[in-house]
């Protein structure tokens, strides 16, 4: 079982990808229940891509399995690309043609029944029917990424991946974006979603794998996370400006650390998944 | 009745085909070089060429229609192929629809047939009112449907295996350039040197203007038409082995 309870619907185990010497993905394991969604939370270069790539039969791993609903990725490609759903990080819709037909040859690709019906009923759900016959190319960032988001969940997808579905979108419209990914989870879909927007991860998934130079660091849900470095930081600037943090097991000890830190501000709040990170990494999440 | 697996992805390119036919440049840009070919060679140059007896624009129009036939299927699918591929990512959509690589190369060749022909059919419009003597034999269209299957198949290794748009160009300025005028597409290809004949009947191009212009099936013609048959099928079956063991 994988955490929270869900039966795992994906196995990954040791997966491996090299590009020449640079070795992208190095022996990457984690399991993803139904109807759970799993982070991969890491900065830009850290593998989640490439991760992504190799579960969606776009990229050949070098070593390791990937199975998807007891599929395996290599072995069993084409069974299993009927069995997954795809943001790519890029919009790779049709720029040429409307918002219907992009998800209309989708769903033709896909054997969709009830072509029609599942089409409109998709628009309906990401607030694009109105704009059905709108060329995708002339849509607004926000109205490409919902049209992505209706696309790869047209065919009842029983994996869904989502490769950093929100960047470059506003607030208003990054909530609308979670609001679709949590019904997903509602329809026991499981969900593998990359980001590096900290609060992303922290309001959608169940569990997040930190991910730094193609390894997969730490594991857990975010309390657990936090609890592993320390639940609560002091952050305090010292007389050359610097901003210090330390971590604490308890509100106690860091507002124990903040009198020791002697002038200027200083500040105790609960530990986030960027704590986590710096403490793991040494590095920021950019 | 279910459609063919390969439909979707023809019907994708035909949908594309019929907004970029709406654009006035790309009819003109398909028509443009055959164009100005048969007016340089044909009524320019030509007027004072015979050839074999006859006239050189009867000789020159059914090579103007595999030559324009082949660019254009060869072109917009290697083109749109590499675009789709490492600018617009669209090519990943299909990689990732549960459809076997064959039916997704086919698609992509029936496209670029039709791209071809299309590109074919003013020539063919040309031929019939110009004093040339032109009609469409069997053989003649038999040699310009394989012709498109095999450039269109062409295309798809190319698309597959360029690695920026620029090298697409770089294809087309070593092979299918030099083949536009070595193949006997504007003089016959007896007229060369022993040596360089050799390598001319190699290519591709050389046995469909052998048959488009060919009045009856006697050997040499059915020998032409199995090479083409060859080429065409060894290059689909390259192209759908490219697409099934694609990898980013």
């Amino acid at each position: 079982m994988t955490g929270g309870g869900h039966a795992p619907l994906i196995e990954v185990s040791g997966l491996e990808k090299r590009y020449g010497e640079l070795v992208a993905v190095a022996g990457v394991s984690f399991t993803i229940g139904e109807g759970e969604i799993f982070g991969l939370l890491g900065p830009n270069g850290a593998g989640k891509s490439t991760i992504i790539r190799m579960m969606t039969a776009l990229t050949r791993p070098d070593a390791g399995e990937c199975r998807i609903n007891g599929l395996d990725v290599v072995r069993d490609r084409l069974a299993l690309k009927a069995v997954i759903g795809v943001v790519p990080q890029e919009n790779n819709l049709d720029r040429e043609l409307s918002a219907w037909e992009n998800l209309d040859l989708y769903a033709r690709l896909h054997r969709v029944p009830e072509r029609a019906d599942k089409v409109r009923a998709a628009l309906a759900a990401v607030e694009l029917l109105d704009r059905a016959d709108g060329l995708a190319g002339r849509f607004s960032g926000g109205m490409k990424r919902r049209l992505l988001i209706a696309r790869a969940l047209l065919a009842d997808p029983k994996a869904l991946f989502l490769d950093e579905p929100s960047i470059g979108l506003d607030p208003q419209i990054r909530r609308q974006l979670w609001d679709v990914i949590r019904q997903a989870r509602i329809r026991r879909k499981s969900v593998l979603l990359t980001t590096h927007y900290i609060e992303e991860a922290e309001a959608l998934c169940d569990r997040v794998g930190i991910l730094a130079r193609g390894r997969l660091i730490a594991l857990g849900t975010v309390p657990e996370l936090q609890e592993r470095v320390g639940a609560y930081v002091m952050e305090h600037i010292d007389s050359e400006g610097r901003l210090i943090q330390k971590p604490a097991r308890s509100r106690e000890e860091a507002h124990a650390l903040a009198q020791g830190a002697g002038n200027g501000s200083v500040t105790v709040r609960r530990s986030n998944l960027e704590d986590v990170f710096i403490q793991l990494t040494g590095e920021r999440i950019e | 009745m279910t459609p063919p697996l390969w439909y979707p992805v023809f019907l994708r390119e035909m949908l594309l085909f019929r907004r970029k036919l709406l654009k006035v440049g790309y009819v003109f840009s398909a028509m443009v070089t055959p164009i100005i070919y048969l007016l340089v060679f044909g009524y320019g140059l030509g007027r004072s060429v015979r050839l074999n007896g006859g006239d050189y624009l009867s000789f020159l129009i059914p090579g103007l229609v595999a030559m324009s036939s082949m660019n254009n299927s060869y072109s917009w699918v290697a083109s749109a192929l590499n675009l789709n591929r490492l600018y617009f990512k669209t090519f990943q959509v299909l990689v990732q629809a549960p459809i076997p690589s064959s039916a997704i190369m086919l698609g992509e060749v029936l496209a670029g047939m039709v791209k071809g022909l299309f590109a074919s059919l003013l020539i063919i419009l040309v031929g019939f009112i110009s004093p040339a003597h032109f009609y469409l034999s069997p053989l003649f269209l038999l040699a310009l449907l394989l012709n498109c299957f095999m450039f269109a198949s062409l295309g798809v290794i190319t698309g597959m295996l360029t690695k920026s748009h620029e090298d697409t160009s770089t294809y087309n300025n070593f092979f299918i350039m030099p083949m536009s005028f070595f193949s006997g597409t504007f003089f016959p290809i007896d007229k060369m040197p022993t040596a360089v004949r050799v390598v001319i009947r190699a290519l591709p191009l050389t046995h469909t203007n052998l048959v488009i212009r060919s009045h009856s099936w006697d050997g040499r013609t059915l020998l032409s038409l199995l090479a083409m048959a060859a080429y065409g099928l060894v290059f689909f079956a390259v192209g759908s082995r490219m697409i099934r063991r694609y990898s980013e």
